[in-house]
């Protein structure tokens, strides 16, 4: 008998063996988004699986595919909100509509899937990174929702586009897997600075609702010191110690290079810095509580810019008499209706620019 | 057959549980260590499989009302013990789990799964017979939990899973166990069970692509119970109820501390338990969280259940002076 059991807790043993060498894992999707339908090839999207980014550098996040529920059916409420003056918020302007999107809300959802007038707009942030960037939703014609992937590369947000499955970086701006690869998105210009000054810019905007439809603890973080703590990463990095990792900087994107502006680079009488990069000219506009960015064309190169930001959101004025809005509309003076270009720019922690980009930092 | 019977009862009460992971849905190796010593020469082999759930998603002790969220660990271990005398024993632990992930959000069901062998643990104890009182078994136990499973699986796209998704911990751990039985002077089928486990992580060097390190938090975990016994239809039934506190501190990775991970927990498991016949019993354990305080927020255990055979070969028969 005793012979009989060792044998059988042998054959139990190999069993076990076998499998550990065949240890699999099987990531499956069933089911199709409400929203947009899978591509033909499948929730992937794509029959190609690579990837234009090294693969070995993406991780699992932890909380899997949608475990972030990005929103897809924003709510928004009044200026009278529960935001302290201090909350940062992501501002975003579309005609006569201004909405404010909260990092406090955005820390649990990542993404919000919003439409303003006729604009699809995502405004995606990735609270390991601190970048919040508006996409355009319109992909090739077809306007999709973005959804969180629970992958991360440079420990910065992959969201994924549910018209096609396919994976996309947010910092690079990029689809990196399936079958958009490649393909680069388009930018919006986003403000991020505090509550306090946005609703002295825009006291008429709307506020992303907490009646989001998730029970998430609002106002607490899910990263605790995250923001602050310079030592405390959870997922593998470069560190460029050029500048303090988490500091929050303004960057600047071409290419493959960034040039990153600091808020110590303005402040009473120093608020306009003007530069040639690559052959753009560029408007840099900042305070203590905001930088923002805009590419000339040759025309707006010529204006002599003055920094007028008071108590409304007209933020320049130039010799033309043209007021710009800190979007960098012309809202009054020969040139109204007139826009700076895009300068693909964003706000993020310092460490995750030279992170994706070649990086210089103004002034060094 | 008395002495058995105190012997079988006190082995009921005397394992641990513990996770393996930061969420508490890995395996529960030391859930299933801590055999008693039966007698010089005396084989114990066990058999169980264990559900893990974790479907409840809590910020700190409020739970959140979110169930798209599902964690669910299989694992069958087998487990093998010897008394090289009837104070000096040792016991192994082998395990095979897999560990799936479900999130049900807009329609889609998003399921990964890991499969393969589990780490591997090692004890050896010295056991206490009436050390403090008449009646009474106290032993001690050292061991450790040695790095056997994979903590390096990818996906199907060559993503590697996060740690708590792998089958083990990729680290050396340490292992320090308490027990104490007692059985009643009033009524010698009752048998009041103790123990303490602490679990002193190791680190894994290569976690990630050897991009970085990762610790689990170490952890130690408390219990305190009543078993007893009843003839039922001429079979031996014992019916037990365990009150366990889990604390686990922080996962660190790169020596810093994650946030998410850790927490404190109560649980109440009852369990019942078949002497099928001879030395081959069947137990059956089910564990419900009394109190769960996790920090930040995470999936928390929604329930356990876990079943198993027990096998003693015995090379005397008439050594079973453990209690006395």
């Amino acid at each position: 008998m005793k012979k009989l059991l060792i044998l059988c807790l042998m054959v139990i043993f190999t069993g076990c063996s076998s499998s550990d060498s065949e240890a699999t894992v099987a990531p499956t999707t069933t089911g199709q988004d409400p929203v947009n339908q899978p591509g033909e090839n499948g929730e992937q999207g794509s029959s190609d699986a690579s990837w234009s980014i090294p693969v070995d550098e993406v991780y699992d996040g932890g909380p899997g595919k949608d475990g972030i529920p990005a929103l897809i059916d924003p709510h928004f409420t009044t200026a009278d909100t529960y935001l302290e003056d201090s909350d940062l918020v992501i501002g975003f302007k579309s005609g006569n509509i201004v909405r404010a999107y909260p990092h406090i809300v955005l820390d649990w959802h990542e993404i919000v899937n919003d439409k303003l007038l006729e604009e699809a707009i995502a405004i995606t942030y990735c609270p390991l990174t601190g970048t919040g960037i508006g996409w355009n939703r319109n992909i090739n014609r077809a306007e999709t929702t973005f959804g969180v992937s629970g992958l991360l590369y440079n420990t910065n947000l992959i969201p994924y586009d549910r018209a096609t499955g396919s994976n996309w970086s947010q910092i690079l701006n990029e689809c990196v897997n399936g079958e958009l690869k490649g393909q680069k998105i388009a930018f919006y210009s986003m403000v991020e600075t505090n509550w306090g000054t946005w609703k002295k810019l825009y006291p008429e905007t709307e506020v992303l609702s907490l009646n989001t439809g998730f029970s998430r603890p609002y106002g607490t973080s899910p990263y605790g010191d995250y923001a602050t703590n310079n030592d405390r990463f959870l997922f593998p990095v470069a560190k460029d110690e050029r500048l303090p990792l988490k500091e929050r900087v303004h960057a600047i994107t071409f290419e493959d290079q960034a040039r990153v502006y600091r808020f110590v680079h303005f402040g009473p009488g120093n608020n306009i810095i003007r530069e040639n990069i690559a052959g753009t000219e560029y408007l840099i506009v900042g305070n203590q509580d905001f930088i923002v960015s805009y590419a000339m064309d040759v025309t707006q190169t010529e204006l002599d810019f003055k920094y007028v930001l008071e108590n409304s959101n007209i933020l320049l004025t130039d010799q033309e008499n043209n007021k710009w809005d800190v979007f960098g509309v012309a809202v009054e003076g020969p040139r109204t209706g007139e826009t700076f270009g895009n300068a693909r720019s964003f706000m993020g922690y310092w460490f995750s620019i030279p992170a994706f980009y070649e990086t210089n930092i103004y002034g060094n | 057959m008395k002495k058995r019977i105190i012997l079988f009862i006190a082995f009921l009460g005397s394992v641990g549980a513990a996770g393996q992971t930061c969420c508490s849905g890995g395996v529960p190796l030391s859930n299933n260590i801590g055999l008693p010593n039966e007698g010089k020469n005396t084989w114990t082999i066990s058999l169980n499989y264990d559900l893990n759930n974790l479907n409840t998603l809590n910020v700190g002790t409020k739970e959140l009302d979110d169930d798209s969220r599902k964690r669910l660990t299989h694992s069958v271990l087998l487990g093998g013990g010897y008394a090289f005398t009837s104070r000096f024993s040792a016991e192994i632990l082998v395990s095979w789990v897999n560990q799936s992930r479900t999130i049900s959000q807009f329609g889609n069901e998003n399921f990964t799964e890991t499969m393969g062998f589990g780490d591997t643990v090692l004890l050896l104890k010295y056991a206490f017979p009436d050390l403090f009182m008449k009646n009474s078994q106290t032993s001690i136990g050292v061991g450790t939990k040695i790095p056997t499973g994979d903590s390096d699986l990818k996906d199907g796209n060559g993503i590697q899973l996060t740690a708590d998704l792998q089958p083990g911990s990729g680290a050396w751990d340490g292992l320090g166990w308490f027990s104490f039985n007692k059985a009643l002077d009033i009524r010698p089928s009752g048998v009041v069970t103790a123990s303490i486990i602490y679990r002193l992580t190791g680190e894994n060097s290569e976690y990630l692509n050897n991009a970085a390190t990762y610790e689990f938090g170490n952890e130690i975990q408390a219990q305190l119970g009543y078993v007893d016994e009843f003839l039922l239809l001429n079979n031996l039934v014992s019916p037990g109820l365990i009150l366990k506190y889990r604390k686990v501190d922080g996962d660190r990775i790169d020596e810093q501390l994650i946030p998410n991970t850790g927490g404190d927990w109560i649980f109440i498991r009852p369990e019942l338990n078949f002497l099928l016949f001879g030395d081959l019993s069947l137990s059956l354990r089910t564990e419900l969280p009394l109190y769960s305080y996790v920090e930040g927020t995470q999936l928390t255990p929604t329930y356990r259940f876990t079943a198993g055979i027990t096998y003693i070969i015995r090379d005397n028969r008439n050594d079973l002076n453990i209690i006395q």
